[in-house]
């Protein structure tokens, strides 16, 4: 290009000012950083597995790079705005000075980046190689993502079950994850980690407790009408309380659940327990007017669908046999009594309201 | 039309063809890019628009935990559509339809595009697909988010099927608009004009034609696998059936990745024409901007399962694809350094155009950082599909795109109305919008942080004081944008004359009269050097060095 970069016209505006305001941003940013240094991330969210003590750093890491170059770039632009205003007495076609580049900034702006990536990526490669890597004596426990419920599986026990989990503190787990119907994933914020549960495939998600407690473990992949609701706890307990607690959830396997009475069903609780439960999926409205499944105003007498799902007639019996058991099918999946969390008890007030609905 | 009667055309005594007469080859079935550029920008921003008003109703939702004013089945209906519309039927036919086909043959001192009839197809197949999507919501609407991720995509209604032929139909469009692009920039640049003369916005819409072109038919893929598995129940991703779920996200981000480019590069174009224009001084590294803008394009087909860390790649998989998207940071960082060094030593016009590109450093800025925290794959396991990914999205997309876009329209209305817009309005609207994205966007980093996964209708009760406050601001931030509507109304009606030159700048859209006419351009200009040497001589040929560049406003 034949145009010359005036390099003393452009020195000029390397002034007092100028030197200014980078030292107050440099200021500022120095000010940022040493509070993100010493910023414990472990007051706002518990760090509680050794997964979270090994992504915490390298967040802080990115946050600490972060803060300089956010305060220096707003901090030029408002510098430079204010300071090269077009000045009313100026003429109107003042124009700025000629400086079409300066090499060696442009260098540095693209070598110190590439560095700081370099690092973060190495960085970032080690964690990830030790997120992945399993531990030896790791209890390996299942879980299956279903609409819209977590069930699970641990050695030496008799049935799963669904709901709220016990992980002994200190001892390493490895998560064996996967999906009955749709991808969901498994994210529990106190130990940093989520992994998708991907049906037709499992993955392993590796993580040491190390603090007692009770946290949230959520979905956080899109799974249907009750994503929002998909969450239940995870008790981290000392290996005592973990015994105790597998030993009593043996005791409930075991107990066989009785069929439900249903001529003991009343219709009051059933409407809560509908609302609660059901009404994601079902209104109590004419068959046709869908959310996920069907309209059930007249479950039992409906004679343009005169069978139920599963092709049995509509009697109390099957109807409550579905709700125990739940129904996979090309149409759609109800989950089963567990994963909506029914009783015996439940079933027959829930039996006993849509019987009520029926005309 | 073989090359060379393209060739042709770009010669100063190209024959001039009459104005069409009727209206309905006027303003209906056009083949003038520049109202085919206007009939884009009418549909895509009312699809804005209505896609607003579905980001409302959301945050009405989340104003408390369990909120009744929408059913999960209409939430999630509801941010669909607000996703859909956003990406395939606002911000993507805004950028490249619309500003492409307005500013870009102008710049490089064309007459139209070099397929003016494709051009024209390419335009309607927008309508259509809108009207496929929208109808949708009277059959059972798509409600798995924009992504559409299968199997629970496939559970829903015959919206599905709606929504793949929608973006099926659109995407023609933008694939067709891609190649048209692509060989006017080729070919039909005025004599003179090398590539290394170009505005940077010529450069990026080239390099964006190029993505459109390239990624379009992954998306093709995916939409059709889509289509087959829901209408003819092939089970593509059914594992029961020896499908796997996780191949259409592959094909999916192939495209959909790209597509985020598609959806900034052009936005980086109109920040490199605006920020010399305004500080009346040459672009700082005219070069390596343009250059970072093909090696983000070129990365940007590599980087594609950084959305899909958590899916189940393995670790030799993930590391490649961390490694790809933290280098982009590198020429993405090139360019910021760059367009802040511009303003230094400026003569600056704090115009609202200016205004709404300094406003997008600062948020574009915040946006690019939260991407490096997303890339960084340990980290990213955390804030995966939370609300620090919302914000981050909407960061780069309002922040970036929309504020751009924003800039563009206070830019180049004066050109293609005639009229001048409100300064006072448009200053307003600027301030308010900055700050309420601000406080809107902002509060979702650490609300996601702390634990709130996205898309949901009902949230733990904790976040309940933190969500109310961004949904008020969200409702404000909304009512804002009326204010743009206003000032074009005004403008229309009320606004002062412009003149060919109004801003003062340089390149050639600036040296024809307001609204150009229909042929653009009398003489097929020559160029003589880059567009960006204020204080210089113009670089174009006799008629043109007439034009002023002192600014009138």
């Amino acid at each position: 290009m034949a145009h010359q970069v005036n390099t003393i016209d452009f020195r000029r505006h390397l002034d007092r000012s100028f030197w200014t305001a980078t030292i107050i941003m440099g200021v500022i940013s120095a000010i940022l950083m040493a509070l993100i240094l010493i910023w414990p991330i472990g007051d706002n969210l518990a760090t509680a597995a050794d997964s979270a003590h090994l992504i915490d750093p390298i967040f802080k890491f990115m946050i600490f790079f972060a803060a300089p170059i956010f305060v220096f770039v707003n901090g030029y632009v408002i510098y430079f705005a204010r300071r090269y205003k077009h000045r009313p007495d100026e003429p109107a076609d003042a124009v700025g000075i000629p400086l079409y580049g300066v090499v060696p900034l442009e260098i540095w702006w693209t070598v110190l980046p590439a560095i700081l990536m370099i690092v973060l990526g190495v960085w970032s490669a080690i964690g990830l190689f030790r997120l992945y890597e399993p531990k030896p004596g790791a209890l390996n426990i299942e879980s299956i993502g279903h609409q819209w419920s977590f069930e699970f599986r641990y050695p030496g026990m008799k049935n799963s079950f669904y709901g709220d989990f016990y992980l002994p503190v200190n001892r390493p787990v490895t998560m064996n994850i996967t999906s009955a119907d749709v991808i969901h994933s498994f994210w529990v914020p106190q130990f940093r980690v989520k992994l998708d549960m991907v049906p037709g495939m499992v993955q392993q998600l590796h993580f040491t407790p190390t603090e007692i407690g009770t946290y949230p473990l959520v979905c956080t992949e899109y799974c249907g009408a009750g994503h929002g609701d998909m969450r239940t706890q995870v008790h981290v307990v000392s290996q005592a309380d973990y015994d105790a607690w597998f030993a009593q959830q043996q005791a409930k396997a075991t107990a066989t659940a009785q069929g439900p009475n249903l001529a003991a069903g009343n219709a009051d609780k059933g409407k809560s327990l509908f609302e609660q439960k059901c009404s994601v999926c079902h209104s109590i409205a004419p068959f046709d007017q869908k959310k996920v499944g069907p309209g059930l105003a007249n479950l039992f007498n409906d004679p343009q669908h005169p069978k139920l799902v599963d092709g049995s007639a509509p009697t109390p019996e099957n109807v409550a046999h579905i709700l125990q058991n739940g129904f996979t099918g090309p149409i759609g999946v109800m989950p089963n009594a567990q994963a909506n969390g029914l009783s015996s008890g439940d079933i027959a007030d829930l039996v006993a309201y849509l019987k009520s609905q029926s005309k | 039309m073989s090359i060379d009667t393209i060739a042709v055309l770009r010669r100063a005594d190209a024959p001039i063809h009459p104005a069409p007469e009727s209206f309905v080859r006027k303003y209906l079935f056009s083949i003038d890019h520049k109202v085919i550029g206007i009939q884009y920008f009418i549909a895509a921003g009312l699809m804005v628009l209505l896609s607003g008003l579905f980001a409302e109703a959301i945050r009405i939702q989340l104003t408390s935990p369990h909120n009744t004013f929408l059913t999960p089945q209409q939430f999630n209906e509801a941010f669909t559509f607000h996703g859909t519309l956003m990406v395939w039927f606002g911000a993507i036919p805004i950028v490249t339809g619309a500003f492409g086909n307005c500013v870009m043959p102008l710049q490089i001192g064309a007459r139209d595009v070099a397929f003016p009839w494709l051009n024209m197809v390419s335009f309607w197949t927008a309508p259509p697909a809108m009207l496929i999507l929208l109808s949708s919501l009277a059959f059972g609407a798509p409600d798995a988010g924009w992504t559409e991720y299968p199997p629970v995509s496939l559970q829903a209604g015959v919206g599905i099927v709606f929504w793949t032929v929608a973006i099926f139909t659109i995407g023609i469009g933008a694939t067709l608009t891609g190649l048209n692009f692509l060989t006017t920039v080729v070919k039909m640049r005025a004599p003179g004009m090398t590539f290394t003369r170009m505005p940077l916005f010529v450069w990026a819409t080239a390099v964006t034609s190029v993505l459109s072109l390239v990624a379009t038919t992954a998306l093709a893929s995916a939409l059709g696998s889509l289509f087959l598995s829901h209408v003819f129940n092939i089970p593509f991703y059914d594992p029961s059936r020896g499908g796997t779920v996780v191949l259409f996200q592959h094909m999916f981000w192939f495209y959909s990745h790209p597509a985020v480019y598609i959806m900034i590069l052009p936005v980086f174009g109109i920040v490199s024409e605006i920020i010399p224009t305004f500080a009346r001084k040459p672009i700082f590294g005219y070069k390596l901007i343009a250059y970072s803008t093909v090696s983000i394009a070129l990365l940007s087909f590599m980087v594609w399962a950084h959305h899909m860390f958590t899916s189940g790649l393995g670790v030799w998989v993930t590391l490649p694809f961390m490694i790809l998207t933290m280098l982009i940071g590198v020429p993405t960082g090139i360019k910021i350094f760059s367009w802040v060094a511009t303003l230094f030593g400026a003569n600056m016009r704090l115009t609202t155009p200016m205004l709404f590109v300094l406003g997008f450093l600062s948020t574009f800025t915040l946006g690019g950082i939260t991407g490096i925290m997303l890339a960084a794959v340990p980290v990213d396991w955390h804030e995966h599909a939370t609300y620090f990914l919302v914000a981050h999205i909407h960061y780069v997309l309002f922040g970036g795109t929309l504020m751009g876009v924003f800039a563009g329209i206070y830019y180049w209305w004066p050109k293609f109305t005639g009229r001048m817009m409100s300064e006072k309005l448009g200053k307003l609207h600027f301030w308010l919008t900055f700050i309420f994205f601000n406080t809107t966007f902002l509060p979702m980093h650490f609300v996601g942080l702390l634990g709130m996964p996205r898309r949901v209708a009902y949230y733990d009760p904790a976040y309940h004081s933190i969500n109310l406050f961004i949904s008020i601001n969200a409702f404000i931030l909304g009512a804002v944008t009326l204010l743009l509507l206003v000032n074009m109304f005004w403008s229309l009606k009320k606004g002062p004359a412009a003149g060919p030159n109004p801003w003062g700048a340089r390149t050639l859209e600036w040296m024809i009269s307001s609204p150009p006419p229909y042929y653009n351009f009398k003489e097929i200009p020559e160029v003589y050097s880059g567009p960006y040497g204020y204080g210089e001589p113009l670089p174009y040929s006799a008629p043109y060095n007439q034009v002023s560049v002192t600014p009138s406003y």
